[in-house]
């Protein structure tokens, strides 16, 4: 009990010593305990991580500290935003928890920098391309966690009977095996609708190796209308027509797990859920599914953040204590077997771990660590501002190619994106 | 001076009337003016909460400029300015009347159908109408799901039956959520399908008022079965059918379940209703005053419908 109390008091030091924590701030006594913190978060698609959390974290935090840990979950798959936008703007009663595109509620969240700081120094410091989403203006609203990573996930069985030893390394290549396997019965099936990940994940890259960029730097200038967008668009017309599956210009995220393990697509962007399920449910698809990293284009190799981050609400009842489970947390005694439980799903940010043993057990799964060297927030290269937020809702940039794909002239449609980013931007 | 016996046996007793009574609270609650208030307090207080409050809220809303967690800046008439000048919101309208448009007609026929079939006597009468109500009562979430699943290209049951009944190849399937126009024509379908059952049972519920005297009457004058459903029953039925079509009609416009499951919105804004694309301006763009403008825009357009469909059954 001692040594968690010193914990608290270091942490109140801190904190107060911290400069600004936000209007939820006030000072309390380090013998104050909460009863409860309530720590929210997506259900893990990995289930073993959600229970890791309810039957090893919560006793010992509760074993360590007295306090109780209500660990509320929001059903995976585009819930928990709302929620949490719901959350910062009705003070709902919750402490901390899973924040992702945190660009739209940023000034909700609890300056966390000390934690954050701490958590890079212990553990390998964090890759470079997080920190531009949980750092803003010099100061840390959000721990980086995990990325959910996305690459290709294919079928090597088809890819070899096609003549394709190894995946395609280029754009080229891949349209070409794409062509191949199509003829073979056996076409793509790259997301273009509505969802979140499934889509941004590979068209973003690919109009980034091409050169395109959608915003500059500066987060005002709209570089979108450039001759390297139009070779992407015209190359993802070309890629669509003749080597995908018709349906997957308005799929969701989850549609193409669907096509993937009904065997009617051979390849698809997509994070690891594909072979989890598949080595647990179909284990004939299992053995024969692999992953290779997005194909290089013109500009080199890219692949995008899907970014799960941990975050404290301004709001809440006792910001030090909910900062100091944060802490506690992502220390390395917690946070690794965490990490480990989901067979690292959420590939940490931490790079501490890229020599974790856990990479070595699935050895297929090893391409959403390596993507991590070439990845970048879907804001790229603009801030991951609440405008970023807005083009990734509006999927002003997703529609562009999927008019594209559906016969809409390549000027028209990068014309339509520009008028659409043109309207948030101003 | 004569005193009136008859009068003065009559005095304490008008004095008793003239003299205030005395306050009794149980005749107070049941004076009418006082009784129709209490019984109408609840629900309104409820509607003022739950509705009104929001309502105003959001009125306040769509005047200023509110990103989600930080203070509002009042901007006039700004959000409808900017909503004015975005094609992906004018694309919204119009999909949204051709959503509703082709829907409620749908529902209307179809339903009407149903009625005219439920109201025939049949063995397992009873049944049939429970389990034609089945589409209306399961959630549109689960259902939605299962259509999805309907709707899958490869393993769908549409395409599996299309397949079978060697209508299309394997490679000539249609991709019911993946084509601009296909995508828009299996919303409107799967919102038929569950509004259907409203349309049939209400407008069975009017069938069965129509007095099978008329019926008679018209038969002996010589009236043949299309006559009577278009002379007896239909204009009969007129005030129903307005009345379940316009109802049908608020319903369908504001509907936002159906096409977030489904589609989202996509492929490329193909099946972006007006109440999809407000909800993906406040909750993923973070723009809450400019998603209440959108949101509130609604209520002109839907008032705009509503009025030319009054005038037309007027008319007609």
């Amino acid at each position: 009990m001692d040594g968690t109390r010193r914990g608290f008091l270091k942490l109140s030091a801190a904190g107060a010593a911290g400069a600004t924590i936000g209007a939820g701030w006030r000072p309390r006594k380090a013998s104050a305990k909460p009863e409860k913190i309530t720590f929210i978060r997506e259900s893990s698609y990995v289930k073993e991580f959600d229970e890791h959390f309810n039957k090893v974290l919560i006793p010992r935090y509760q074993q360590e500290t007295g306090i109780k840990i209500s660990y509320e979950i929001v059903a995976a798959g585009g819930s928990a935003v709302p929620r949490n936008v719901a959350i910062v703007e009705s003070k709902a009663p919750v402490d901390a928890g899973w924040v992702q595109q945190e660009w739209l509620y940023r000034e909700g969240l609890l300056d966390v920098s000390d934690i954050a700081e701490a958590v890079g120094k212990e553990q390998g410091g964090y890759y470079p391309a997080i920190t531009e989403l949980s750092k803003w203006n010099g100061k840390w609203y959000s721990v980086p966690f995990g990325n959910i990573g996305q690459c290709m996930a294919y079928r090597r069985d088809w890819f070899e009977q096609a003549g394709f030893k190894k995946f395609p390394d280029t754009w080229d290549e891949f349209l070409d095996a794409g062509r191949k396997l199509k003829k073979a019965g056996h076409p793509f099936g790259m997301s273009m609708g509505h969802g979140y990940a499934d889509n941004n994940s590979w068209l973003l890259p690919l109009l980034w190796s091409y050169g395109g960029q959608v915003v500059a730097k500066d987060g005002k200038t709209i570089t979108l209308d450039s001759a390297e967008t139009a070779k992407a668009v015209d190359y993802v017309r070309t890629l669509y027509k003749e080597a995908c599956i018709d349906d997957c210009v308005g799929w969701l995220d989850p549609a193409n797990n669907k096509a993937y393990l009904t065997d009617q697509i051979s390849c698809t962007n997509n994070a690891m859920s594909i072979l989890i399920s598949a080595k647990r449910d179909l284990p004939e698809t299992g053995k024969v599914t692999d992953h290779g990293l997005n194909p290089k284009g013109p500009k080199g190799r890219f692949h995008s953040l899907v970014a799960v981050t941990h975050g404290v609400f301004k709001h809440t009842a006792d910001p030090e204590a909910a900062k100091h489970f944060l802490r506690w947390l992502m220390a390395p005694k917690q946070v690794g077997d965490w990490y480990r439980s989901a067979q690292m799903y959420h590939a940490p940010y931490l790079r501490g771990y890229d020599k974790d043993p856990e990479w070595n057990k699935e050895p297929r799964f090893k391409p959403y660590l390596e993507l991590l060297e070439t990845a970048k927030l879907i804001s790229w290269p603009a801030p991951a501002d609440r405008r970023a937020g807005e083009v990734v809702s509006k999927w002003v940039v997703v529609d562009m190619f999927a008019k594209a794909a559906t016969g809409t002239p390549t000027k028209t449609v990068i014309a339509e994106a520009v008028a659409g980013l043109k309207a948030i931007y101003g | 001076m004569s005193v009136n016996p008859v009068l003065e046996a009559a005095r304490p007793a008008r004095q008793a009337v003239l003299a205030p009574r005395p306050f009794r609270f149980r005749e107070w609650l049941e004076r009418e003016s006082v009784f129709s208030w209490l019984l109408l307090t609840p629900p309104l207080l409820f509607l003022i909460a739950f509705l009104g409050y929001p309502f105003c809220y959001g009125f306040y809303l769509t005047l200023v400029s509110r990103p989600i967690a930080q203070p509002a800046t009042f901007v006039g008439l700004g959000n409808f300015e900017k909503l004015w000048a975005d094609p992906i919101f004018w694309k919204a309208v119009q999909n949204t009347i051709v959503f509703t448009g082709a829907a409620t007609v749908l529902k209307l026929v179809g339903g009407l159908g149903m009625a005219l079939v439920l109201h025939q006597h049949f063995r397992m009468k009873g049944i049939t109408r429970a389990v034609l109500l089945l589409p209306f009562i399961v959630p549109t979430v689960l259902s939605t799901v299962a259509w999805q699943w309907i709707l899958d290209p490869g393993m769908g049951l549409f395409n599996r039956s299309l397949i079978n009944l060697g209508l299309v190849t394997k490679a000539q399937a249609p991709s019911w959520l993946g084509n601009p126009t296909l995508a828009m024509v299996s919303v409107i379908l799967v919102n038929s399908w569950r509004g259907l059952p409203f349309f049939g049972i209400t407008i069975l519920a009017g069938l069965q008022t129509i007095p099978p005297e008329l019926h008679e009457t018209a038969t002996i004058d010589g009236a043949g079965t299309w006559g009577r459903f278009r002379h007896v029953t239909l204009p009969l039925l007129m005030p129903v059918i307005l009345i379940v079509t316009t109802f049908s009609v608020i319903i369908t416009f504001f509907d936002f379940q159906l096409v977030y499951v489904l589609t989202g919105g996509g492929p490329a804004n193909a099946t972006h209703l007006m109440a999809t694309y407000a909800y993906s301006i406040s909750m993923g763009g973070g723009q809450l005053g400019l998603g209440s403008a959108a949101a509130l825009a609604m209520v002109p357009v839907l008032g705009a419908v509503l009025i030319f469909m009054n005038s037309y059954v007027r008319r007609t």
